[in-house]
């Protein structure tokens, strides 16, 4: 992996999954942690996690994405793939000022898929189609 | 937000924490001075700065105390100080405006994580840093660059890559090459083809008669016929790529880039060294040495790499060595086919062609069908006793013994594929005797040792016996280097001049902690627990049932554990630890033990002490002190003398 950052967030990542698993005084090490590498989109990410925001959907093919409802009632999309969301903030942040690894929708499907909180929908392929080239038709 | 949610939790101490930064940063700068209380400061030298994202990174040295106290010249940067990548947040960074030779002080709570693969420790949460100015150079380095502002590079970082959650092994990548059947050899054999392209040519027995004619009219059709004495796998060179980015190390080198190497010797006594073809893996080799090893085969139209003598190669001698004198008569050259001599006066061979195949063509064929040479000499195997009483400096020898633990170098300045291992090995003499030697012998494993994934994985599962052919003995250690290979199996042919071959009978014993331990050792271990070290405790929950120690929380059920190899929720877990004791050893009584112990074994012991997360603080240590501890098996990580002190680590055998 290039980059410090990455394998840092990682494995940061890996032990929030692994602490989730004792007892809940375990998370607050990690939650400091969390907000050091992640920043400002950490308590904004963990919301998203309380409010069981993420959902992760499959297609019978096996290809997956994820779909954030944000505090504005707006649904994105993030990519399993590759760290893309369709977020404004995504844009912004992380493409064009690379302030931030993650936007807080993809800090908040890692952190859903370490503590167990995704929800799951399993939809057609013509479906999961559509989810991942809705984005392209808004903005057309 | 939600009340009672992990971001109201999480607001909450980030308030805390806020206040106490800024409190602390104005105690700071009121008292202008370095606090008095040491305890748990990091002291660390800026050797490189970068960006990644908003986060500062910058490669450290760490000092062992503040360069306030030695002149600004004396502070060397000494290759044995430990590297470490400390992590600043963007306003600690521009808090601290530190550049490269700044030395910064962190106080706690600062954290640190390791990561897999990588030996650099990240220092993070370092809030609480200050940087130290030397005062000879405060004002002059105020005048220079007071107002410049310094420019830091800024590494992109990639979006192609997820983070993965779970380490399993399934993450190993499996690169093609290395599942693939044995790569078909380009080296025909006999009872492939009926043609033989290069029959017709006169066969010769004398490789120096054709290293010597090259440049001849003819001599590429000329063959020599020779005797196939090892057959084994040497790294090359332009190809030693590391393939095992972010897999878990197992051995070092996975056997991918190496090249196909036979010692061969013609009837004059003359070794060579052909180098054939490189192969992705080495998986292959246990197959070519039973194949070939001992038979005949016509070399033609080598090219020749270089003449090499004793003195630049010694690898390669000592392996020449240890099959000489030849053990039948060779021919002597200038005289007639028929007329032999006698081998016991020749001296050993002090120069050795390397040779190569010419690209394309076929130039190698052995007779597989053949019976073997009388010149062959199979390895000689001997017991580890044996082997450990040999007198000479750099002897090959060859043995066969149980691997029963292994260990891996964890040298942060070595790149994975370029590290040593260690094999823990006995064998029935090492077992049976009581005192003088050892029970169990380490032999080290170099880098240069190409080794099949086969046997890698093999021995990462479970216990194995090991033939060791032509390993290096020498100033007291077994190594393992170019030219040795290591085999599941024993081979075909060896002579074993009475060697106990017999197999362990019982639980393999290990000496027991003495006053003649020594370090990357591994021994048994028993005392009394005298002291707890009670920060570098660890805990994780566990399966009652299988002991699978990735347990998932269920948030239907109430957060209530669920163990998926098992398929069912597991209702009393089993708490883990992992914890640093002090022990009295009767055993070594001038020294203090300190163990790390984690196993189930002594989990007798890890149980009484409770672990509190929110507080940081262990009670019960009490009970704890006062308990008999031991047989444990550790390994013995360092032995100091001034203190008398000694490093261990709980391990289980294999």
């Amino acid at each position: 992996m290039d980059g410090t950052l990455p394998a840092v967030a990682e494995e940061l990542l890996k032990e929030i999954k692994k602490a989730f698993q004792e007892t809940s005084h375990g998370r607050d090490t990690f939650s400091f942690r969390l907000k050091f590498i992640f920043g400002p989109s950490a308590v904004p990410a963990l919301d998203l996690v309380d409010q069981r925001s993420v959902t992760r959907v499959t297609s019978p093919s096996g290809r997956t994405a994820y779909q954030v409802l944000g505090s504005s009632g707006k649904l994105y999309t993030c990519y399993s793939s590759c760290h893309f969301c369709t977020c404004p903030a995504f844009g912004f942040t992380v493409l064009q000022k690379s302030e931030s690894l993650l936007c807080k929708h993809i800090l908040a499907v890692y952190l859903s898929q370490a503590m167990g909180a995704c929800q799951e929908l399993s939809v057609s392929e013509e479906q999961l189609t559509s989810i991942l080239l809705a984005e392209e038709e808004d903005e057309g | 937000l939600c009340r009672g949610g992990l971001a109201e939790r999480l607001c909450r101490l980030q308030n805390r924490e806020r206040s106490a930064i800024s409190f602390w940063r104005h105690q700071c700068i009121s008292d202008a001075k370095i606090p008095s209380d040491k305890s748990g400061v990091l002291i660390v030298k800026i050797l490189e700065m970068f960006e990644e994202c908003a986060i500062q990174i910058a490669i450290c040295q760490q000092l062992e105390e503040s360069p306030a106290t030695l002149s600004s010249k004396d502070v060397l940067i000494s290759a044995g100080e430990p590297i470490l990548k400390v992590l600043f947040a963007r306003e600690t960074a521009a808090h601290l405006k530190s550049r490269p030779q700044d030395v910064i002080h962190i106080y706690p709570p600062w954290q640190k994580l390791l990561l897999k693969n990588e030996d650099v420790p990240i220092i993070m949460n370092t809030y609480f840093s200050q940087k130290v100015l030397l005062s000879e150079h405060s004002e002059t380095r105020e005048k220079t660059y007071g107002h410049t502002k310094m420019l830091i590079r800024k590494n992109i970082v990639s979006l192609a890559q997820t983070f993965k959650l779970d380490d399993l092994d399934d993450e190993l990548c499996q690169e093609s090459s290395d599942k693939q059947v044995a790569c078909a050899p380009q080296i025909r054999n006999n009872c492939d083809s009926k043609q033989h392209p290069l029959a017709r040519s006169a066969v010769n027995d004398s490789l120096l008669e054709m290293v010597e004619s090259q440049g001849v009219v003819g001599w590429r059709e000329a063959q020599v016929r020779v005797v196939i004495q090892r057959v084994y796998c040497l790294p090359a060179r332009e190809g030693y790529r590391n393939h095992s980015q972010g897999n878990k190390p197992l051995l070092s080198n996975r056997g991918t880039f190496c090249r196909l190497c036979l010692l061969v010797q013609d009837a004059y006594g003359m070794f060579s060294e052909v180098q054939l073809q490189s192969l992705s893996s080495a998986d292959v080799i246990e197959q070519y040495c039973r194949r070939w090893e001992g038979k005949f085969c016509c070399l033609a139209g080598m090219k020749i790499l270089q003449r090499t003598t004793r003195g630049r190669a010694l690898g390669l001698f000592s392996l020449i060595d240890s099959l000489w004198p030849p053990v039948v008569p060779v021919k002597v050259p200038g005289q007639s086919q028929d007329s032999e001599m006698m081998t016991t006066d020749l001296p050993p061979p002090s120069f050795c062609y390397v040779l190569t195949v010419q690209s394309g063509e076929i130039h190698v064929e052995v007779d597989e069908e053949e019976q073997i040479s009388n010149l062959y000499q199979p390895p000689a195997v001997h017991g580890l006793k044996e082997i450990l009483q040999i007198n000479g400096r750099n002897e090959r020898c060859s043995f066969w013994a149980q691997v029963i633990y292994l260990r891996l170098q964890t040298k942060h300045s070595v790149p994975i594929n370029q590290r040593e291992s260690w094999l823990f090995v006995t064998d029935s003499t090492l077992q049976n005797v009581v005192h003088i030697t050892p029970k169990v012998v380490a032999v080290s494993v170099t880098a240069s040792c190409v080794l099949s994934t086969e046997f890698t994985e093999a021995l990462s599962v479970a216990s194995r016996l090991v033939f060791f052919k032509d390993a290096l003995w020498g100033h007291g250690r077994i190594i393992c280097v170019e030219r040795t290979v290591l085999l599941l199996q024993k081979p075909l042919l060896y002579s074993a001049a009475g060697a106990d071959l017999s197999e362990l009978t019982g639980p393999v014993r290990l000496d027991e902690l003495d006053s003649a331990t020594q370090a990357n050792s591994i021994c048994a271990v028993r005392g009394t627990v005298v002291g707890v070290n009670e920060s570098t405790a660890f805990s994780w929950s566990t399966c009652d049932r299988c002991g699978n120690g990735k347990l998932e929380r269920c948030p239907q059920d109430g957060g209530l554990l669920y163990c998926n190899q098992c398929s069912e929720v597991v209702t009393s877990p089993v708490l883990k630890m992992q914890l640093e004791v002090f022990l009295s050893c009767p055993s070594r009584p001038q020294s203090a033990v300190k163990v790390k112990v984690w196993h189930e074994m002594s989990c007798g012991l890890l149980s009484i002490v409770r672990l509190d997360m929110s507080t940081h603080r262990y009670y019960e240590v009490r009970s704890v002190l006062g308990k008999e501890v031991g047989l444990l098996n550790c390994y013995v990580h360092a032995i100091t003398s001034h203190p008398s002190c000694v490093g261990l680590e709980e391990i289980v055998l294999l």
